[in-house]
């Protein structure tokens, strides 16, 4: 076992040449840039390829074309990048493409502020191109060694359900800095119960069956194939069609291989659930944290708090919210938007809250005195905009 | 050591205060202990604010916000003004070329020369974060070893290492002497 300080963006580096990637291509961006630096030098250590792209829509491009050829392939950027990936971000989902796709988040919208972090891409990473009829595969690191691990993950889960997989950081994570250690040896690798699996090669003449199966290796043209693959609705055989019955099947497919294996997706983690929280706080990234930092003080005060870690965002994980209690969501964004969901899963009988901050953390103290007023049954109110002076 | 040590950096852009944090950090590693450490800075590097947040303990480390710092070690007024009320019972370590500190605060604030002995005995102010960083190892001796802090304080600053060294002494003897 290495072990060592190092970045996030270091560590999702590390993690995916352990997973085997194999061709990097993206366009730098804060706070993601450091990946594309560290793989433009790990890559052609290992035998591997660099691209910088002039765009971030041809990155992603790249990638399908790399993934397509048989390579393990990853891009990285922020939000003002991530937009961009809408078009290729399609065409990975609908031709079965699998890839990983890293988003730093920082402050939004649009270039908003480059060295802090937000969380304003939760619903984008849940649809992140048009047309509808898929499901996404999106994890959230909130440390330096889980950014390692989740993508490791995220290559592993990439060809099991033959699709993208999004990394949903954020800037804490990938700027900030953090004890690490990574394993050199299988032995080791086991240890961290991480797996690896190597790209397989889809057999024909049936490329895209209907099923909500996964296991079905990747199609990889010119692979004793004559498949196609192109943006439109597929033929079982890979061929372009207008039916409306294959577009039902394949988007059968797309929706119910992720919805019907959500049990291999969701991961999460839970605090003092099973001890009658009245009030739970929900987290995810590096505000979960100082979420779970709080939480445990709060319990040792004797304060029937509990709180919910989400490590995979989408599908989103319904069936955690069981127990009815206020649920308080604390977010990297003003505008609520992880909260929404809480509100749609919570059980009869909740009530949800919101607290939003961008651009830094949350505090110990700020959460403390927030769960102090709601579990007494009063209101909270937004005040953020009061800033203090340099 | 104690369950969670926090260190606060924090100064104006090119002091070295990413440095000292990576230095710290890196020492805690060494040291076997579980470390975070946050940078945040505007988007100019130089002239900026710049402050690191350092945490330390034998334990996993939830929140890796510093909010109640075991040492904040301020090297500009604007940072001391800002971050001084986290202070309730750490320590102060202030650059007094830049700092004017509050003395009415009930709080141990230890001033450090840092910039005037890096001009005066080596020449140059870049020296000054390992005067700095000199100067904490004597503090945090029993958290950190010495030795650990300047292992790891030569491997991220690559060069001028005779330099740094004789500054890290110095900030070492300088705290020695209060």
């Amino acid at each position: 076992m290495r072990r060592t300080l190092d970045t996030g963006n270091a560590a999702i580096t590390e993690g995916a040449i352990l997973a085997g990637c194999s061709l990097f291509a993206g366009y730098p961006i804060t706070p993601a840039t450091e990946i594309a630096e560290n793989m433009s030098r790990r890559l052609p250590q290992v035998g591997g390829y660099y691209v910088q792209a002039e765009d971030e829509l041809t990155a992603l491009h790249i990638c399908i074309g790399g993934s397509l050829g048989g390579l393990k392939t990853m891009t990285a950027t922020s939000g003002p990048g991530f937009i961009l990936y809408a078009d290729p971000l399609g065409w990975a989902l609908g031709s079965e493409i699998p890839l990983v796709v890293v988003n730093a988040q920082r402050v939004g919208p649009v270039s908003g502020i480059t060295g802090a972090p937000g969380q304003g891409e939760f619903y984008m990473s849940r649809y992140p191109t048009q047309g509808g009829n898929y499901e996404t595969i999106v994890l959230a690191p909130n440390s330096v060694q889980e950014a390692f691990s989740i993508t490791v993950e995220a290559f592993y889960l990439a060809e099991r359900f033959r699709m993208p997989v999004i990394i949903l950081a954020d800037q804490l994570v990938t700027d900030g800095w953090e004890s690490l250690s990574i394993p050199e040896t299988p032995a080791e690798l086991e240890a961290m119960r991480l797996k690896v699996i190597p790209r397989r090669v889809k057999e024909g003449p049936e490329f895209y069956p209907c099923t909500d199966a996964i296991d079905i290796p990747p199609v990889v043209l010119g692979h004793n194939t004559g498949a196609a693959c192109s943006d439109w609705t597929p033929t079982p055989e890979g061929y372009d069609t207008e039916e409306v019955d294959f577009q039902h099947q394949h988007a059968y497919r797309l929706i119910y291989k992720v919805r019907n294996n959500k049990d291999l997706i969701t991961r999460y983690e839970s605090y003092f659930m099973d001890d009658n929280p009245e009030l739970i706080l929900v987290a995810y990234g590096s505000p979960s944290r100082v979420v779970v930092s709080a939480v445990k003080q709060a319990r040792e005060k004797g304060w029937k708090v509990g709180a919910l870690r989400l490590i995979s965002l989408w599908p989103f994980p319904d069936e955690i919210f069981k127990v009815p209690a206020k649920y308080l969501s604390v977010e990297l964004n003003y505008d609520g938007q992880l909260v929404r969901e809480v509100q749609r899963a919570m059980p009869a009988g909740s009530e949800v809250h919101f607290f939003g901050k961008c651009g830094e953390l949350p505090t110990v103290a700020e959460l403390e005195e927030l769960m102090q007023a709601l579990l007494a049954g009063k209101g909270i109110k937004a005040r953020n905009w009061e800033w203090e002076a340099w | 050591m104690a369950r969670r040590t926090e260190v606060l950096v924090s100064g104006f852009g090119g002091q070295g205060v990413v440095r000292i944090g990576q230095t710290l950090s890196t020492a805690a590693v060494y040291q076997g202990l579980h470390t975070t450490m946050l940078v945040s800075h505007g988007t100019e590097t130089r002239g900026g604010y710049v402050r690191t947040q350092v945490v330390m303990s034998p334990e996993n480390i939830d929140s890796p916000v510093v909010e109640n710092p075991a040492y904040f070690v301020a090297l500009s007024k604007a940072a001391y003004h800002r971050f001084i009320d986290l202070v309730k019972v750490g320590t102060v370590i202030y650059d007094p070329a830049y700092v004017e500190p509050d003395q009415s605060r009930p709080i141990k604030q230890v001033p450090l020369a840092a910039r005037d002995t890096a001009v005066q005995e080596l020449g140059r102010e870049l020296y000054a974060n390992a005067v700095v960083l000199g100067a904490m190892a004597r503090m945090m001796a029993g958290l950190v070893d010495k030795e650990n802090i300047l292992k790891a304080m030569l491997e991220r600053i690559p060069r001028f290492h005779a330099e740094n060294k004789k500054a890290f002494e110095l900030g070492y003897a300088l705290v020695a002497k209060e």
